[in-house]
């Protein structure tokens, strides 16, 4: 229709008129985002913060006729700080320069080292005064974006008079910060000032709660609940009320209905009837829902219904391999009780190392590099490419004093001193492996990162290591996953496969132990390990737990342990030392919290496993 | 009246300095030395490259006026190399005594720099010398020197992360009065460019704010620390006329790091200190 091509038209030749001409040299966020942190902790600030992009907020000032005309939106971003992080714009074009708009960056980032909490008006001018007396090399930086900034400033003629004082007085504390205490009113507000701060900063979405007081009070009343046994830490989720709009209760009389509804929150009784089987059966916790009364919503309780095996992501490989497993009450081993179904993940596509973890890899590659196979001289060798001089002189000393001179091992050789060593990873991935560990991370999370930050570092010394991953539905379906095989590559399609990993269903630990000895068997190291990443007890919902898990799971070890191959294991569950020195010995586990832990502990846990 | 006896050794030996090294005192370790030189106890450094380790020991000598004998440690370090061997010249075979042994015969210092780099069935040779016995066997020539009361055994190492795998087993580690040597105080950092280089003490103050500044992105952004060493190169660069930014990031920027995003980074922060 003609109205909408017109109306079409218009627009875009209005928003292009009043968009920013300086669009090639905009400088973008992400791309100044490494240096500005690097400036920031250098000239002395916080290493805790980390650097965000500020969100656009509303300005009220006085906005040019061409801008109005468009109705264009009236929203600039400006930067601030919190004690969580610097927020900076995602862009800045304001200058046609990009260098300088580069500059404005670098002298926010600076500013931010200095500002302190106090009246916006006089902080920033007091910030900028410490800064250039702490760095004088910044007076000539802060010269030209002034004069930049200056001369993008409204003009002081064309202002109302109490808008042109107060500009008058702004422009002057810029020029000469310090010089002016207070700023006068008026009637409309002042053009954004670039070189400053966020005059009201808007608060981030935390600020407004207080979480420990609320988790307190949760777990508290959760402690009461006699059911409720495990200690874990659960994930506290925060939402917003709901804004219900359509009430059932009405707290008001019906007569009453002409005058303008209000709000009110419904207050519906919560539903406080504690299904204890329910608990019990569920005890891999989940996600519990907080609102902002403190009061806990219904735990989500899940309970398997026995659904078959979600065919579509994994491909079985063979029909299974069938397993004994340990009565202890019996002390027996009852022959071919359990089938373990080797997987693969099909449809994991390749993908590469998250980029979280780059810098990290990096370092734990150069890490892992000093104990890569050196070639290094053997002396005193039948024979090799070079005389052994000391040998030699030796030998011919003996023989002059006279005394007896072996005949021989005078030569010595440049060899590659041969690390033969296997490792097979065998991780958790049982449903139990979803609740939290830390604020920011999942069991899941750092059995993830382990296996990527392991693969980096086994992928330098040349050992030869393979992943696996394993859960369990009963004692006739134990998925195992290959994630990679000792003959294959590292490559991305086994980074994919990493990535791909969830967690689900229960944990049956001695057929998955028993079965990757077997394949560790197979390889023909001297040195062969059983690294095991996991996150608590063997369990399953049979009688598999407790007792007869952690009895069947010693059974699997010292089978494991008799082929001659060392497990080791590495868990998040801090009640680890109740059973796990029972499983594997004093030396033979050691307990993370998070991921940064454990890549920090990866070198020293390497050489205490390998030697 | 008694006469000063001096051996020929010492009125001759090449390796008693003429003269004192600067050295500027960071806390207690000139003190700590003397003590252990007097009680007879051996010495053990650690500290960051470039930090004054090596300057400390050979300010240590010349005061004390004995001789030093430095060994800096490889991987293909023999006990053959620290005790002697046997050459063959014209006349036949002789034996030649290592720096260690030279050390102990004379009553001086024996310095061994970066020892973790030495393989440790190496420095097992020195736990004769590092108990209460303080003898020296030599199994070639059948002896066993006694160490005098003069000798002291100094080591020194670097206890970075590349040195994990390299450190020093407990019983050697053990033998030792332990000094850790960090970087010197700014104050104390601008004495030491000063007298290094005799550069002016504005440029030195501006040249110990810029490297404070970048010593406080260890482990952030940087593997390692700008070392006072470096700083002295910057300083150096400056007073023969080199430009400062350019002096700056020869001397310090390139040198930690190759990545030109920080690079870049680190440019500005030697921006902020000097301008441009």
């Amino acid at each position: 229709m003609p109205e909408f091509f017109v109306g079409r038209l218009w627009d875009r030749l209005i928003t292009k008129a009043v968009a920013n001409r300086n669009d090639d040299a905009t400088v973008l966020f992400e791309d100044i985002a490494k240096p500005v942190g690097i400036l920031f902790r250098a000239l002395g600030g916080d290493a805790g913060l980390t650097m965000k992009i500020s969100q656009s907020t509303h300005h009220p000032g006085k906005r040019g006729w061409l801008q109005r005309f468009s109705s264009s939106e009236e929203k600039i971003e400006l930067a601030w700080r919190d004690h969580e992080a610097l927020y900076l714009p995602s862009s800045i074009n304001l200058f046609p320069e990009a260098s300088l708009n580069r500059e404005l960056y670098f002298w926010l980032a600076a500013l931010a080292v200095e500002s302190r909490d106090g009246p916006w008006f006089i902080e920033n001018q007091q910030a900028t005064l410490r800064l250039l007396a702490k760095f004088p090399g910044l007076q000539a930086r802060y010269q030209r974006l002034l004069h930049a900034i200056l001369s993008l400033r409204p003009e002081i003629e064309s202002l109302a008079d109490d808008n042109a004082v107060q500009e008058r007085v702004l422009c002057q504390a810029l020029a000469a910060p310090g010089s002016v205490s207070s700023l006068p009113l008026a009637h409309y507000p002042w053009h954004p000032v670039h070189l400053w701060f966020h005059p009201t900063p808007p608060l981030s979405s935390n600020a407004q709660l207080d979480p420990p007081k609320r988790l307190d009070a949760f777990e508290q009343a959760e402690s009461t609940q006699s059911v409720f046994q495990d200690e874990r830490r659960h994930k506290a989720e925060r939402r917003e009320i709901q804004e219900r709009k359509d009430g059932f209760m009405m707290f008001f009389r019906a007569e009453s209905i002409l005058s303008w509804a209000e709000y009110i929150k419904v207050n519906r009784p919560t539903d406080d009837d504690e299904n204890a089987d329910a608990k019990r059966a569920a005890d891999e916790m989940d996600t519990i829902t907080v609102t902002r009364d403190g009061k806990s919503t219904a735990s989500r309780i899940r309970f398997d219904l026995d659904l078959p095996p979600e065919e579509s992501d994994n491909t079985t490989l063979g029909v299974g391999v069938l397993l004994p497993e340990w009565h202890y009450k019996k002390n027996q081993l009852i022959k071919d009780y359990c089938r373990l179904q080797p997987m693969v993940a099909t449809d994991a596509a390749p993908s590469a190392l998250p980029a979280h973890l780059t810098i990290t890899a990096q370092r734990i590659r150069r890490q892992f590099e000093t104990l890569t196979s050196v070639r290094a001289w053997q002396k005193k060798q039948d024979e090799g490419s070079e005389i052994d001089v000391d040998a030699y002189v030796q030998h011919k000393v003996e023989r002059q004093c006279g005394t007896f001179a072996v005949d021989g091992g005078l030569f010595k050789t440049l060899s590659a001193q041969e690390r033969n060593l296997s490792c097979l990873l065998l991780a958790d991935l049982s449903q139990s492996t979803d609740a939290y560990v830390s604020s920011d991370a999942r069991v899941v999370d750092v059995i993830r990162e382990s296996l990527f930050l392991f693969s980096e570092a086994l992928s330098v010394t040349a050992d030869r290591f393979g992943l696996y991953g394993f859960s369990s539905l009963r004692r006739d379906q134990i998925r195992f996953h290959a994630i990679k095989s000792f003959e294959e590559k590292y490559n991305d399609q086994v980074r994919g496969r990493i990535a791909a990993i969830k967690p689900g269903y229960y944990t049956r630990m001695g057929a998955a132990i028993r079965h990757s000895g077997s394949l560790l068997a197979k390889q023909a190291s001297h040195q062969r390990i059983l690294l095991l990443l996991t996150d608590g007890k063997p369990n399953d919902l049979d009688q598999y737990e407790g007792r007869y898990g952690i009895e069947d799971t010693r059974k699997a070890l010292g089978e494991v342990c008799k082929l001659g191959i060392r497990p080791f294991c590495v868990t998040v569950d801090e009640k680890a030392g109740s059973y796990l020195p029972y499983l594997f010995g004093i030396g033979g586990f050691i307990v993370i919290r998070n991921p940064s832990e454990l890549s920090q502990r990866l070198l020293s846990l390497y050489v205490q496993i390998t030697h | 009246m008694s006469i000063p006896v001096i051996s020929i050794s010492e009125a001759v030996n090449p390796y008693v300095a003429s003269e004192v090294p600067f050295y500027k005192p960071h806390g207690n370790e000139v003190e700590l030395f003397e003590h252990a030189f007097s009680k007879q106890l051996p010495l053990l450094i650690k500290g960051p490259t470039g930090c004054g380790k090596t300057r400390f020991v050979t300010h240590m000598a010349a005061r004390l006026k004995r001789p030093l004998y430095t060994v800096a440690c490889h991987d293909d370090l023999t006990a053959t190399d620290l005790v002697g061997r046997h050459l063959i010249n014209d006349s036949g075979t002789y034996w030649n005594d290592g720096p260690l042994t030279r050390a102990v015969r004379e009553g001086g210092i024996c310095y061994l720099d970066e020892v973790v780099e030495a393989r440790k069935d190496t420095t097992v040779v020195l736990h004769p010398l590092t108990d209460d016995r303080r003898i020296l066997p030599l199994e070639r020539t059948g002896e066993i020197l006694q160490a005098p009361s003069q000798f002291m055994l100094v080591v020194s190492y670097n206890p970075g992360y590349q040195n994990f795998l390299k450190g020093m087993k407990p019983s050697t580690r053990q033998r030792f009065v332990s000094l850790r040597f960090g970087f010197p105080k700014p104050e104390l950092e601008q004495e030491v460019v000063i007298k290094e280089t005799g550069i002016d003490p504005g440029m030195a103050a501006l040249l110990v704010k810029l490297v404070s500044a970048l010593r406080s992105l260890k482990a952030h952004d940087l593997e390692e620390v700008a070392s006072t060493r470096l700083v002295v190169y910057a300083a150096s660069l400056i007073k023969n006329g080199f430009a400062p930014v350019d002096a700056c990031r020869a001397a310090l920027v390139e040198a930690l790091t190759d990545d030109e995003e920080t690079i870049s980074a680190l440019m500005e922060v030697i921006y902020a200190c000097f301008g441009e």
